[in-house]
């Protein structure tokens, strides 16, 4: 039976308020990016309403190409090394009794109370000359002159891993949790090894997890430049750092504009590659 | 009547809504009387001097933190009647006055701007002191441990030039920008900041990309912290961070390049539809009030343009030269000029130089 246009109306009233909120603040500005990554701007960096495709076409360039492949390369090593670290402790952490589980959940989460800034400072406490590594070291002799831990893209890496992996976590977490434990059964009673239990049947079944949480990790970590900057030293340029820039100091907020619809189309690409990961899945994120 | 509700629900949800959106979109004016200010964050205009003048006029000083001088051109243009007094770096001031954002200052109404030292008047971006009155200076300089220079078997340091030395390998800190940096090396190939020939400009990103194994880190906001922990031996900074440095750590020392240094005057500018124009006068006679222009100084270690302020200045600040700049020093100093015109190459040659 189909349901007239009013009917169906009448039922999603409910979502107008939302849909009206997304239209006005997220719609219109993101329409206004598009528009003004068309645009350019003359020496007072006021914009110039002329239409020209410049901005792409700078893009293009290759100096402009490596800092998108600098920051396709750190988002892709942040979701593999948070998948590597985060299986695990998700798989862990979803067969426990339900108490000890919401805590050590609890404990995952805690961290998102505190500015995120504010821990990215601690692992420079951490990490730094004069830090807490580098003394223990030197107290153990085991080195006597103060390592280089900062400024390096290991220590970017590890900064956005640190930051992000409670997403893969979760999500996998999920995925794991939903799992019917009698297929595993199933598969020791025919004589499936553990580990072939768990290529054959737990990982294709929490793979949509690891998609979901591949994606919530992927996506940040394009954006994250305060990391690059407190933990990098500056020292490499990612696409946060530059669209940032852009359009503040660099005064070119078209060209930033440019850039991050770049930024935007490198995302359209990763949630395409998810869907097509997650198509035959009920627990999809689209 | 399920039907009903869900309609009447939705219906409350979207007037709620309605009016929510339409009361953060209205301003609230109240009958009091009251100053929009707008500057820097880190009490920049001190928390004590604003409190001082609230208490002695009655007028409330409502405090706007931006971190950027663009932020602060954008709040300008978009809500001009909403801002008073802005404090913003000499270049903002002549792009807002060229865009007709700021208003030309009834100098009849501040008798005490006769306090201001005329070496900081008469600046290109405003040359008959027209549209700002000079409140912070500050210098660029460098932050050297000589000892630790000594230790790695490299010339003492003395200028932009002397950063090069392959001795200084991963022990040379700078702040994190473009103009600054290649201005740098535009000085030590004895060229001015913001050089536009393309000859030039190649010749300095060659330069730059031999001064990379020597940085460790660039930064803006706390480089002198890594000459405090010893992760560097030289650092390109700010003097307010310089300043923050030698009262943090005695092995350090301030050195004025001998090529030159970059200077920045922050000055109030007006915005020309300023609702409260009046009380705007009356706190700008106040903060250039000699005691209270010493006051500001102390407080937030930068350079002040008053020249009364001299007798009512601590010793330590008279005795520091970071920031009581000598004169000879000052002669030396020369602005950022046209940065927007020249800022797209140069922050191409610092993409190409960061990704090395």
């Amino acid at each position: 039976m189909k349901k007239s246009t009013k009917e169906r109306l009448k039922q999603n009233a409910p979502a107008v308020p939302i849909l009206v909120y997304l239209i006005l603040l997220v719609g219109i500005p993101l329409l206004l990016v598009v528009l003004l990554s068309f645009f350019s701007r003359d020496s007072l960096g006021n914009i110039v309403f002329e239409l020209s495709f410049d901005n792409y076409k700078k893009m293009l360039d290759p100096v402009y190409l490596r800092v998108f492949f600098n920051s396709f390369i750190l988002a892709i090593l942040t979701g593999l090394i948070s998948l590597i670290i985060g299986y695990p402790v998700a798989y862990f952490t979803a067969g426990l009794n339900r108490k000890s589980r919401s805590f050590l959940i609890l404990l995952i989460m805690l961290p998102f109370w505190i500015s995120s800034l504010l821990r990215t400072y601690g692992w420079t406490i951490l990490l730094g000359k004069d830090g807490l590594i580098n003394n223990a070291l030197i107290f153990l002799r085991i080195i006597d002159k103060p390592l280089n831990l900062m400024y390096n893209f290991g220590t970017v890496l590890t900064g956005t891993v640190y930051m992000l992996i409670p997403y893969m976590i979760i999500s996998i977490y999920n995925s794991v949790d939903k799992l019917d434990r009698s297929l595993l059964e199933a598969s020791y009673d025919l004589g499936g090894s553990k580990l072939k239990t768990f290529f054959k049947i737990t990982l294709p079944l929490t793979m949509p997890g690891i998609a979901r949480g591949y994606t919530l990790v992927f996506i940040p970590a394009l954006g994250l430049y305060y990391i690059s900057d407190l933990l990098g030293g500056g020292n490499t340029m990612f696409l946060g750092n530059l669209i940032n820039n852009m359009a503040t100091r660099g005064r070119n907020k078209p060209l930033a504009s440019a850039f991050a619809i770049g930024m935007i189309l490198l995302v359209l690409l990763v949630l395409f590659i998810y869907s097509k990961v997650s198509k035959n899945s009920k627990e999809s994120l689209l | 009547m399920k039907r009903i509700k869900t309609r009447r629900i939705s219906a409350i949800l979207v007037l709620a809504f309605v009016i929510i959106f339409l009361a953060a979109c209205g301003n609230n004016k109240s009958k009091e009387e009251s100053l929009n200010l707008m500057t820097w964050g880190g009490d920049f205009i001190p928390r004590e001097i604003i409190t001082e003048f609230e208490e002695e006029t009655g007028i409330k000083v409502n405090l706007k933190e931006v971190t950027s001088n663009e932020d602060m051109q954008s709040l300008l243009e978009a809500n001009p009647d909403q801002y008073d007094l802005a404090v913003l770096t000499d270049y903002m001031v002549d792009i807002l006055r060229k865009n007709e954002t700021i208003g030309v200052l009834d100098k009849d109404k501040i008798p005490n701007f006769s306090n201001i030292n005329p070496v900081y008047q008469s600046k290109y971006y405003d040359e008959n002191n027209e549209y700002s009155i000079p409140y912070a200076i500050s210098t660029s300089l460098l932050l050297v441990n000589p000892s630790a220079v000594e230790e790695l078997g490299a010339d003492p340091i003395k200028g932009y030039g002397d950063l090069w030395q392959e001795e200084l390998e991963d022990k040379v800190v700078i702040v994190d920008w473009s103009i600054e940096v290649i201005g740098v090396v535009l000085k030590a190939l004895g060229y001015e900041y913001n050089e536009s020939d393309p000859d030039i400009l190649a010749e300095a990103r060659e330069k730059l990309f031999e001064l990379a194994p020597n940085i460790v880190r660039f930064e803006t906001n706390t480089p002198e912290d890594s000459l405090i922990n010893g992760e560097a031996v030289a650092g390109f900074m700010y003097s307010n961070q310089v300043v923050k440095g030698l009262a943090a750590d005695e092995n350090l020392e301030a050195v004025f390049p001998v090529e030159g240094m970059p200077i920045f005057i922050d000055s109030f500018v007006m915005s020309k539809e300023a609702p409260n124009s009046d009380n705007a006068y009356k706190f700008l006679d106040f903060v250039l009030r000699p005691e209270v222009a010493a006051k500001i100084a102390d407080i937030t270690n930068f350079t002040t343009a008053n020249n009364a302020a001299d007798e009512y200045l601590p010793e330590d600040y008279k005795n520091n030269p970071v920031l009581n700049i000598p004169d000879e020093v000052a002669a030396n100093t020369s602005f950022y000029i046209d940065v927007a015109s020249v800022l797209e190459d140069y922050d191409y040659i610092y993409s190409e130089f960061k990704n090395k």
